[in-house]
């Protein structure tokens, strides 16, 4: 791209967004400490530029848990060097950032198993078992005993 | 249709993906991710992933009229990440002249089988105008043209989306002189829900954003009084452009490639129409979020506004004319010299005869 | 068409003839007219006629000993007011590039803000004037349907402009077209109004000044 070097290039100037972000995540999380009030901030929604994103993320720091879900794309989650405050990061293929929230939550809803994967699940594994348990008994081993 | 797939359709999307070793925590991702471009609260994931998992996969029918198929690229185009993709695992496109295999015959059987089955409950996508002009020869397919498919294709269906500003608002094909009679699709379907995604062609994330809204709850969303959704038209570019400082402080790039179009300045100057131009561009942007024409060096066409090819050249500033006065300004010009001078000849030849009648 | 689209294009098209028209109807109609020669002898103190003019002119810009203080309000609020229209009209961007696409001329603009503040400075100082002219008992007198109307349509293209830069009230393109509307009624009235003054305070005071030197006086 053709730019002049001295150029002030919109995009990547820092515009103290990442302040205004960080006292909604304090007022937020003093809910969340107080009547146990979970909460999100859409952070695709706000006027960001990268420097702003990359000042958040360095104030929000990083605690003690990150995660890497493979589920439609890669999505990466960490706890912030504040307890109760997560980073949610989803992407699509090729690492490129589909949609980036700040839960303030005790656990971030998507770390849950859903009912209905889990009964799937149950379904899946009593299949697997039910198969296995028949494969055994074809092996005319006497001393099994089903 | 084979027995598999009218099976399938009866499924829910959550049972169907749930098949397919997708788990509901991929409609929560989905979720999250379209909420965020429908600019609802992200406390509304949960309520979408639930809508979309109890729905059924949405029959589409998509109708292709006077179009360049650039809304189709675009939809496709909704990037290579999969979490964009997963719209396509919620609809079945049953008819897309672009898209589907048969062709033919078959194709037009198909589009008659997927309004029958789905009566009632199915959706019309529309890309492109309708002419009207001599009853409607001017673009036929099968045999028929454009505006009876549409009549006959609507009459059952849930809801229409009239895609493409073409279809919206009538388009190029409806661009001064206009000699095909296009008419845009809510000239024609009036009695049922319609909802206009324009642009030329519009962001793939307005188009399945609005699709998953309707899936999920099963409503129109919010539209402005052009039957456009607020999501993703209620703003100017120029309200979220980040260019906008620039405007304010009086910057302007006085022509490509100068000084202040390489330092980023506004693009007012070179005709830019995003004050009067409502689209997410400038949020939403393209090809994923990599840029869009004003961050690329160029002024905003106005490609979601009706009329946009004739709002008087798309490298004319927002505050000129659109005509050309040279021809009235002269001729008036000579006007009013004329009954001026002849006036003041009247006012001597009065006083002469004052002055001679003593 | 839209409202903005008529705006652009017809109204402005039809605003800019009968403007043209208007001015030369105006200027062609009084230039032609017999003039009086006077055959006395000019005094001794006799200027060049440009020059005696020119003096006029310039003179005219500030009053009088004697009527200074009565009218000092009026003058310092009719300079505010004429500076703030001129500093609006001619120096933010869009208009500059309005009179470009006329006059293939452009020159340097403001930034928007400057425009904006002094926009609103001579709203007031137009609000004042018209006070002025309500208050006074003798210009409440003498004041015509011209003296109001020509202040109405100074006035809506700069409340209009300020409502449509601050996005108040409706969609920006419906203000935009409204603010364009108005300037062309503005464009419509001025030829055959008081406004013509624009054209007129110049010949009257030249004509003054020259008559004054004829006799060796000045005023």
């Amino acid at each position: 791209m053709n730019r002049d070097s001295n150029a002030p290039c919109m995009t990547t100037q820092s515009t103290g967004m990442a302040w205004s972000i960080l006292s909604e995540v304090a007022q937020r999380l003093q809910a969340l400490a107080r009547h146990n009030e979970p909460s999100t901030i859409d952070l695709r929604s706000l006027p960001m530029t990268q420097a702003d994103r990359e000042q958040l993320e360095e104030l929000l720091g990083h605690g003690e848990v990150r995660a890497r879900l493979e589920v439609a794309g890669p999505t990466d989650i960490w706890e912030t060097a504040y307890a109760g405050v997560w980073w949610i990061r989803h992407m699509g293929d090729g690492g490129r950032i589909a949609t980036e929230e700040i839960a303030i939550t005790r656990i971030p809803e998507i770390f849950l198993s859903d009912p209905h994967d889990v009964s799937a699940a149950a379904d899946r594994i009593r299949t697997i078992l039910d198969e296995g348990y028949d494969r055994l008994a074809a092996l005319e081993a006497p001393h099994v005993h089903i | 249709m084979s027995t598999f797939e009218t099976a399938s359709r009866h499924k829910t999307l959550g049972e169907s993906l749930t098949e397919r070793g997708i788990s509901r925590r991929a409609f929560l991702k989905y979720a999250s991710y379209t909420a965020s471009i429908l600019a609802l609260p992200p406390a509304a994931a949960t309520a979408i992933a639930q809508g979309l998992a109890a729905a059924r996969r949405q029959s589409v029918i998509w109708l292709s009229f006077q179009e360049c198929t650039g809304c189709t690229e675009s939809i496709t185009r909704a990037s290579s990440p999969s979490i964009e993709d997963m719209i396509f695992d919620f609809i079945s496109l049953d008819y897309h002249h672009t898209l589907m295999n048969a062709s033919g015959v078959a194709a037009e059987q198909a589009r008659h089988a997927a309004m029958q089955e789905n009566a009632g409950k199915y959706i019309v996508i529309v890309d492109g105008s309708v002419p009207l002009k001599d009853d409607g020869v001017y673009s036929t397919i099968a045999g028929i043209s454009n505006l009876q498919m549409l009549q006959e294709t609507v009459k059952d269906a849930f809801a229409v989306i009239a895609v493409g500003s073409c279809a919206a608002f009538g388009g190029i094909p409806g661009a001064n002189p206009n000699p095909t009679g296009a008419v845009p699709i809510s000239q024609i379907v009036t009695d049922k829900p319609l909802i206009n995604i324009s642009g030329c062609p519009p962001i793939p994330e307005a188009m399945t954003g609005t699709i998953a809204y309707l899936l999920s709850f099963g409503s129109i969303p919010e539209l402005d009084h052009l039957g456009r959704p607020k999501a993703f038209f209620g703003e100017t570019i120029h309200d979220r452009c980040y260019r906008r400082p620039f405007y304010e402080r009086g910057m302007f790039a006085k022509s490509f490639d100068d000084t202040g179009a390489r330092q980023g300045w506004c693009l007012y100057e070179v005709g830019c129409k995003g004050p009067v131009t409502y689209n997410a561009c400038a949020t939403l942007k393209w090809n994923g979020g990599v840029s869009f024409p004003v961050q690329s060096g160029h002024g905003c066409l106005g490609c979601a506004e009706p009329g946009f090819w004739d709002m008087g050249g798309f490298y004319k500033p927002l505050s000129t004319g659109t005509g050309d006065a040279t021809r009235w300004v002269a001729g008036a010009a000579i006007t009013g010299a004329a009954i001026g001078a002849a006036s003041a000849f009247a006012a001597r030849q009065q006083r002469k005869r004052v002055l001679k009648e003593g | 068409m839209t409202l903005l689209e008529f705006a652009r294009g017809p109204a402005m098209q039809v605003a800019l003839a009968v403007f043209v028209f208007g001015v030369c109807y105006r200027l062609f109609s009084l230039f032609l007219l017999w003039r009086t020669h006077d055959s006395s002898a000019g005094s001794s103190r006799q200027r060049p006629v440009a020059i005696a003019a020119l003096r006029e002119i310039i003179r005219r810009l500030w009053p009088q000993a004697a009527y200074k203080n009565r009218t000092m309000f009026a003058l310092i609020n009719g300079y505010v007011f004429h500076l703030g229209l001129a500093v609006v009209v001619f120096a933010l961007m869009p208009h500059i590039l309005f009179f470009r696409s006329l006059l293939g001329v452009s020159w340097p603009s403001l930034p928007n803000n400057v425009i904006y503040a002094v926009a609103v400075v001579t709203v007031a100082s137009m609000f004042a004037s018209l006070a002025m002219r309500f208050s006074n008992p003798a210009m409440r007198i003498i004041s015509t349907f011209d003296d109001y109307f020509s202040w109405l349509v100074v006035f809506l293209p700069v409340i209009t402009g300020l409502i449509a830069t601050s996005h108040l009230g409706a969609r920006y393109e419906t203000l935009l077209a409204i603010h364009m509307l108005s300037v062309a009624l503005l464009l419509i009235w001025l030829p055959f109004g008081k406004l013509m003054h624009v054209a007129w305070v110049f010949v009257t005071r030249s004509q003054t000044g020259v008559q004054l030197s004829h006799r060796g006086a000045q005023l």
